[in-house]
């Protein structure tokens, strides 16, 4: 038993290594902020691609519509890996330096180029997941708000913005928070190309004194932010349902309420 | 563009001198193999009230999306203040709806902004109007329909009658020169109709053109200059409403009113 306590819940070993664990969870935060909001703009880019009217746009519908297949579809461990290692090879001699230096190998803002890999992967997978979120969304928007915004002289652009986006967003926010708290746990995946972030910092404490504290110490950090989060979602939800059910049928002495249409008569006008 | 401007410019010369503000000719859609227009010609004269009957199905709320090219028509034409309209494309079928003012039967207003800003949006993105004149001209309009104290509440705060009018105002502030009403009280409790057909009738009477979709034979008796009774996605008979309403001359046009009126 005290073998169990000691693997897994040795406040020593945390102790003697929570600068290096804080350090990596910083970066775990800063790669799940960063590539979250990013997501987040990506996948409503590719929404409001996918929804232009026209034969005209079809070719960008059509395109917009196989991103998503294809990167809903593979591992994001695998974009990773051929993100870093396309970007760095073509910026490297032995690629044909097709791609510049600063591109291929970035070190922006100071961080070290796995975390900038890891942005652009995390954006590239989670961006198509969010675009279908907020289609589901832009597909609940009743079709009469287009029609209203198109007839009182508002382009299709401008209808969207201003009309059906912004409804779609608040239909769509705790779907969105979901997704984000999978795409924070995916970003452990990093590791992957060595960045130290919580999950890497607990696998080598792990691996240099055989025990697992420093992993569990990560766990709890994550469950800090999910786990309020999750509660978030799940607060969002019930406020919508409220707000929906109210809106659904009449109740008594409800003014709000729309009837169903009243047969044709000559009567009420008089 | 040459075609465009000679078709524009033979239609200029084709409706001079006959003042219809809106002219239909031969006017044909079709949902897949449903013909829902088969044909409809119509003209509205400018500061007339048109009000549209007849049964369900008898393509009058097709009619009035055709015309603000909701529908595009898939054969004839359609002239708005001398312009064939019909023909136009993008940006310009923007333009012409900002000069139509629709009103729908399930109100659509903007759920997520108040009345005010449901009435000032139009006008401010579309226009690019001064926020504060859309402001002064909104709580004006909202006003005239009588809703001055309900300017900033949110439409889910509205019974149906009070958002039928924020509707008419929403649609009033763009200064179309042409107002649609499909049916706009079909979905309204009954006590709530004559809030509407009110603001309407003072529309009317300030002498706005109107084409109005409708199942009330009271208002339009009173309030149309002509009215048009359609059946099967044509014009069966068309005059002011002592004639229509009161002496069809059609067996369809008399079965219909003598079902609607009956009861």
């Amino acid at each position: 038993m005290d073998f169990i306590l000691d693997y897994y819940f040795d406040g020593g070993v945390v102790s003697e290594n929570i600068d290096t664990l804080l350090k990596g969870f910083w970066f775990t935060l800063k790669l799940a902020v960063l590539s979250g909001v990013l997501s987040l703009l990506w996948g409503l880019v590719l929404a409001v691609l996918r929804q232009l009217p026209g034969k005209l746009f079809l070719p960008i519908r059509i395109l917009v519509i196989a991103y998503i297949d294809v990167f809903r579809g593979i591992p994001m461990l695998l974009v990773l890996l051929l993100v870093s290692g396309g970007l760095s090879t073509l910026s490297a001699p032995i690629g044909g330096e097709v791609l510049p230096r600063w591109l291929g190998v970035p070190e922006w803002l100071g961080q070290p180029s796995p975390f900038w890999y890891g942005v652009i992967s995390i954006t590239i997978t989670y961006g198509a997941y969010m675009a279908e979120v907020y289609r589901a969304g832009i597909e609940a928007v009743p079709r009469g708000q287009m029609e209203a915004a198109r007839s009182l002289g508002m382009s299709h652009g401008m209808a969207m913005r201003h009309v059906i986006v912004p409804q779609a967003v608040r239909k769509v926010i705790p779907p969105l928070l979901n997704d984000f708290i999978a795409l924070m746990k995916d970003t452990s995946l990093v590791s992957f190309l060595g960045l130290a972030e919580v999950v890497q910092v607990g696998f080598d404490i792990q691996t240099a004194e055989f025990n697992g504290s420093g992993l569990v110490f990560g766990a709890l950090l994550f469950l800090v932010v999910t786990i309020p989060l999750a509660r978030l979602v799940d607060w969002l939800i019930r406020r919508e349902q409220r707000r929906t059910q109210r809106g659904a049928g009449p109740e008594p002495d409800d003014e709000d309420a729309i009837p169903p249409a009243p047969p044709a008569t000559g009567m009420a006008g008089a | 563009m040459t075609t465009e401007d000679h078709t524009r410019n033979a239609n200029t010369a084709a409706t001079a001198g006959d003042g219809a503000l809106l002219r239909l000719e031969d006017v044909h859609k079709r949902f897949g193999r449903l013909e829902v227009l088969r044909g409809v010609n119509l003209q509205v004269p400018r500061g007339t009230v048109t009000c549209v009957i007849g049964p369900s199905g008898s393509g009058k709320s097709t009619l009035l999306r055709c015309v603000n090219l909701l529908e595009p028509p898939n054969r004839g034409r359609i002239i708005f203040e001398g312009e064939e309209i019909t023909t136009a494309k993008g940006n310009d079928i923007d333009r012409v709806r900002r000069r139509l003012g629709m009103v729908f039967q399930s109100f659509n207003l903007f759920p997520h902004k108040t009345a005010l800003e449901n009435v000032t949006m139009a006008p401010a993105k579309v226009l690019g109007r001064d926020p504060e004149e859309c402001r002064a001209k909104g709580e004006a309009l909202l006003a005239r329909v009588g809703l001055a104290d309900k300017l900033d509440e949110y439409p889910d705060r509205l019974s149906g009658g009070q958002q039928q009018r924020v509707a008419i105002a929403r649609a009033l502030a763009m200064d179309p020169h042409l107002m649609l009403f499909d049916e706009v009280t079909s979905a309204l409790d009954p006590e709530l109709v004559k809030e509407v057909l009110d603001v309407m009738r003072e529309l009317a009477a300030e002498g706005m053109t109107m084409v109005v979709v409708t199942h009330e034979m009271n208002f339009a008796r009173e309030v149309a200059d002509e009215v048009v009774f359609m059946d099967g996605g044509v014009v069966v008979e068309q005059g002011p409403p002592r004639e229509v309403l009161d002496n069809p001359s059609h067996e369809r046009t008399k079965r219909f009113l003598g079902l609607v009126l009956e009861h």
